[in-house]
C-alpha cells in the first residue's frame, strides 16, 4: 500500500480505473459547478438495519439540466438466483437506460443472506462526493435511494464492491441517453477481456 | 573471379572474430593445451564491473504512512481506553472502540470513523450484573484477496504480504460496509480485509452468536477448534463446522449462525472445515481467545491483523503490562495462486480441490500476522519496556511445526492449547516447538537477570527452521520480527538499525524479493558481492562464436563451389 514501487500490474489497474472514472466523469470536470453551496466534506449517508444509502440527491440538478426530465423508478433484485453460468451472483438486470437529466429512484432488493451493493461510479463530483451513488442492502433487506443523472449521453459502471462480487457477476451498466458504448464483462452483454480458458 | 576474391577476403577477415570469441575453456583440455602451446596465453581481460547505486534511497513515508501517525497515541473513545502504541502502522482506534463497546452502543460518529457495519458486533444483556455485556453477536464475511479480475491484469483486491508479494488468499473478515478497497484510486484492500482473519475475543461464560455470511463463491463453514461449543446449536442446527457430519456447508449468498458459551478461558483457533487441506491453508483461519470472567470486562472483540491488544482484558492487565497475538502461517504459492488463474468458480474449485496435491506441498512464504519481513516491522514488533511481563499468545495455523526462537530471552510457557500447565509443568526455553494448529501462551519477561532476559536491545524473534526466515528462498524474509525495547525504537516505531533507515532500503524493494538485488547491496555500491554486470559482448560470446563459425563455413562452402565453376 505504501510502496511507491508498485508493480506494473497495479499501475495498469490504477490507470484503468482512473481512465474509467475520467471517461465517465468528463462532464463533471468540464465546467465549474452550479451548486457551490453544496457541502461535500462528507458523504451524505443514511444507515440503518436495512443497509445504507450514500449521496442521495432528489433536487440538485446537474449542470445543463434545466429541469428534471423524467421520473424513473427501477426495482433491482440481487442474489444467487440471477447468476449466469460460470458466475456466482447476479442482478435481475444488468443494463438500465434512462433519459438525460432523469431522476432515478432505485430500490435494491437483496434476496441473499449476505450484503450486496448497487454502486454507481463516475457521476459529477460537484453533486456526488467521489462521483458515487451507493446503495447497500443487508441480507434479505431492501433499500431505496434517488439521484439525478447528468445531461450528457454516458455509460456508468454499476457494481457491487464486496470483494469479488463484481468479478462474480455483480457488474452492470447504466446508460444515460444513448450511452457511450458498453463496458467489458457485463453479464449477458459484453465479453470478459481476460476470459478463463476451458480447454 | 571478383566474387572469389570477396569470399576469400571475408574468410580471412572473419578469422579475427572467430579467435576473439572462441570459448577456449569449453573445448577439450587437450585442445586447450595445443591452443596455448601455439598461440600463448591470452591477454588480460577485466571482469565485468559491479553495478553501483542499485538501491534507491528510502524515505520514511514509503514505510510508515504519515496519516496513520495520529492513531498511535492513547485514545479515550466513549469511555474505551485504548493504549498508546509505537507501531509504524497502528490499528485504527475507532475500529477498536467499536470492537470493545459494540456497534450498537457507540455513537454514529464513532461508527463512521470505523469501517464496521451496524451489526458487525452487537453487545447486550449484562446477565450476571457485573458491568459487562454477556450476549455477544458477531458477523464474519468471507473475502478474497489477490484474486483474478476478468478485466484487468494484476491481483484484486491487492494485499501485499511483503514488497511485491501477493499470494491469493481467502480470509474471514469482520462484516464491513462500503468498498472493499481502501479508496477509489487504489486496488489495495481496506484495513479490515486482510490476512490473518481477525482475532476474536470473548469472555468466559458469554453467550456468543457468530454468524458466517458466506459472501464468497464456494461453500464454507467455521469450526471452533479448542473452544467449548455444543455439537448443535440450541435450535438444533449444526455447530461443529464439519461438512457431512455436523452440518451442510454454508453456500454462497447464505448465512449460518453458530452458538457458543465457553466455560473455560484459553487461546484457541477457528477455521473453515470445508476441504480443510486447501481452505485452511488459503487463509480461512484465525485466533479465538476466551478471556477469564471478571467484573467490568469489556473486551476487544476483534483484534484486526492480530498483534498488540490495545484494550486488554481485566484478567490480562492483572498479570501483564502488554499482550500480543502472534499468528504464524506458511503459504504454498502453488495452492494460493490458483485463484489468479480463473474467475469461474467451477474451474477454481477443480484446480484447488482436485488438481492441487497437498502431498507435494512446498511453501514459499512464511507470515507472522499476515505479513513477512520487512512488513512485520511495521505492525508486528514485540515492543516492551524493561522489567515487564508480556503475554504472547501464539498460534501455528500452518501445516508444519515451527521452532519459535527468541534472541536475548527465555520466555516461560504457561499454557498449551488454552490449558494452564501450572508451575510444575511450565517450561522456560528459547526455542518452542509448536505443532500445526497448536497454541501456546508465553510469559515474555524482560527482567534482566541473565535467564529471562539479557538486557535491553532489538532482539530477533523468528522460527528457527531456516526456510522460515526467507520469502521464496530470499532472506531476510518470512515471519521474522523482533523483541524491541522502547529505548531501541526510533520515532517512527521502527527498530533502530545499524546504518539507519537506508540499511532497510533493499528489503522494501520488490526487486529484492524477486532476486534482482544482491543481498549485500545496502552495504555499499561497489561491494564485492554486487551483481557483476557483463557487457553485451561478454554475455553473448558463445553465441557470437557460433554465428561467426556458421558464416565462416558457409563462406568456405561458397568459396569452394565458386572455384569449381
Amino acid at each position: 500500500m505504501l510502496n511507491p514501487r508498485a508493480s506494473w500490474r497495479t499501475l495498469a489497474l490504477r490507470i484503468f480505473l482512473l481512465s474509467l472514472a475520467a471517461h465517465f466523469a468528463s462532464v463533471a470536470f468540464a465546467q465549474a459547478p452550479h451548486h457551490a453551496h453544496h457541502d461535500h466534506d462528507d458523504h451524505a449517508m443514511q444507515m440503518d438495519a436495512n443497509g445504507m444509502v450514500m449521496n442521495s440527491n432528489t433536487e440538485n440538478l446537474p449542470q445543463d439540466c434545466a429541469s428534471v426530465s423524467d421520473d424513473v423508478s427501477i426495482d433491482v433484485q440481487v442474489g444467487r438466483e440471477f447468476a449466469r453460468t460460470g458466475l456466482t451472483y447476479g442482478f435481475s438486470a444488468h443494463v438500465w437506460r434512462v433519459p438525460p437529466c432523469a431522476r432515478l429512484r432505485v430500490t435494491l432488493r437483496n434476496l441473499d443472506e449476505v450484503r450486496h451493493q448497487w454502486m454507481v461510479h463516475g457521476l459529477p463530483k460537484y453533486l456526488y462526493p467521489q462521483g458515487m451513488f451507493h446503495l447497500e442492502a443487508n441480507g434479505r433487506r431492501e433499500v431505496t435511494g434517488t439521484f439525478i443523472v447528468p445531461s450528457d449521453d454516458g455509460t456508468y459502471l454499476v457494481h457491487c464492491d464486496v470483494s469479488h462480487h463484481m468479478e462474480q457477476g455483480l457488474k452492470a451498466q447504466l446508460l444515460v441517453g444513448r450511452g457511450a458504448g458498453d463496458l467489458p464483462s457485463i453479464p449477458g452483454v459484453s465479453a470478459q477481456r481476460r476470459p478463463d480458458s476451458y480447454e | 573471379m571478383t566474387k572469389r576474391r570477396v569470399y576469400l577476403l571475408a574468410l580471412i577477415v572473419l578469422v579475427g572474430p572467430l579467435f576473439y570469441t572462441l570459448p577456449i575453456s569449453k573445448l577439450p583440455v587437450s585442445v586447450q593445451q595445443h591452443y596455448y602451446n601455439v598461440f600463448g596465453e591470452r591477454a588480460y581481460r577485466e571482469p565485468p564491473a559491479g553495478i553501483s547505486n542499485v538501491v534507491a534511497p528510502l524515505s520514511i513515508d514509503e514505510i510508515c504512512s504519515p496519516e496513520l501517525a495520529a492513531w498511535r497515541a492513547a485514545h479515550d473513545i466513549e469511555g474505551v481506553q485504548i493504549t498508546a502504541v509505537a507501531d509504524c502502522m497502528p490499528d485504527n482506534p475507532w475500529d477498536i472502540a467499536v470492537a470493545v463497546k459494540g456497534a450498537n452502543n457507540v455513537s454514529p460518529a464513532t461508527l463512521m470513523k470505523s469501517l464496521y457495519a451496524l451489526d458487525t458486533v452487537e453487545k447486550s444483556d449484562d446477565r450476571d450484573g457485573d458491568g459487562d455485556p454477556d450476549l455477544i453477536r458477531i458477523r464474519l464475511e468471507v473475502m478474497e484477496l489477490n484474486g483474478k479480475s476478468p478485466d484487468v491484469p494484476g491481483p484484486v483486491p491487492r494485499f501485499e504480504i511483503a514488497p511485491g508479494i501477493t499470494p491469493g488468499l481467502w480470509v474471514f473478515a469482520p462484516k464491513s460496509r462500503g468498498m472493499t478497497t481502501a479508496n477509489f484510486e487504489t486496488a489495495d484492500a481496506n484495513r479490515l480485509i486482510r490476512l490473518p482473519a481477525p482475532v476474536i475475543r470473548v469472555e468466559q461464560g458469554d453467550e456468543v452468536e457468530i454468524t458466517l455470511e458466506n459472501s464468497h463463491y464456494l461453500p464454507h463453514t467455521i469450526h471452533f477448534h479448542g473452544v467449548d461449543h455444543p455439537f448443535t446449536t440450541p435450535q438444533g442446527a449444526g455447530n461443529d463446522g464439519v461438512p457431512t457430519f455436523s452440518e451442510h456447508p454454508t453456500m454462497p449468498g447464505k448465512a449460518h449462525t453458530y452458538w457458543l458459551r465457553p466455560r473455560h478461558a484459553g487461546t484457541s483457533f477457528y477455521h473453515c472445515h470445508v476441504q480443510p487441506h486447501s481452505h485452511i491453508l488459503m487463509g480461512l483461519q484465525g485466533m479465538f481467545v476466551v478471556e477469564e470472567n471478571r467484573p467490568g470486562n469489556w473486551l476487544q472483540t476483534f483484534n484486526v491483523g492480530a498483534g498488540r491488544v490495545r484494550a486488554a482484558s481485566v484478567a490480562v492487565r492483572e498479570d501483564y503490562q502488554r499482550e500480543y497475538d502472534l499468528h504464524y502461517l506458511e503459504l504454498d504459492a502453488d495452492l494460493n495462486n490458483r485463484i489468479q488463474d480463473f474467475t469461474d468458480p467451477r474451474l477454481i474449485s477443480r484446480s484447488i480441490h482436485r488438481d492441487y496435491d497437498i502431498v507435494e506441498r512446498r511453501p514459499e512464504y512464511y507470515v507472522l500476522n499476515g505479513r513477512s519481513f520487512p512488513y512485520t516491522l511495521r505492525e508486528s514488533l514485540i515492543v516492551s519496556g524493561a522489567g515487564e511481563n508480556n503475554l504472547l499468545r501464539v498460534l501455528n495455523g500452518g501445516n508444519e511445526s515451527l521452532a519459535l526462537h527468541f534472541h536475548g530471552h527465555k520466555p516461560i510457557l504457561t499454557h498449551r492449547d488454552g490449558v494452564e500447565l501450572g508451575a510444575e509443568f511450565s517450561e522456560q526455553r528459547d526455542v518452542f516447538s509448536i505443532a500445526s494448529a497448536q497454541r501456546i501462551d508465553l510469559n515474555l519477561s524482560t527482567v534482566n537477570d541473565g535467564r529471562d532476559a539479557y538486557g535491553a536491545g532489538a532482539w530477533l524473534l523468528h522460527d528457527h527452521r531456516e526456510q522460515a526466515v526467507t520469502s521464496n528462498g530470499i532472506g531476510p524474509g518470512g515471519g521474522v520480527s523482533l523483541v524491541v525495547y522502547e529505548d531501541y525504537l526510533d520515532e517512527h516505531g521502527l527498530p533502530q538499525t545499524v546504518g539507519g533507515l537506508q540499511s532497510l532500503a533493499a528489503f522494501f524493494s520488490p526487486d529484492y524479493y524477486a532476486g534482482k538485488l544482491p543481498v549485500f547491496a545496502g552495504m555499499g555500491p561497489h561491494h564485492f558481492t554486487d551483481v557483476a554486470q557483463a557487457t553485451w559482448l561478454q554475455r553473448h560470446r558463445s553465441v557470437l562464436f557460433g554465428l561467426c563459425l556458421l558464416i565462416w563455413m558457409l563462406l568456405l562452402r561458397a568459396f569452394l563451389r565458386s572455384r569449381r565453376v
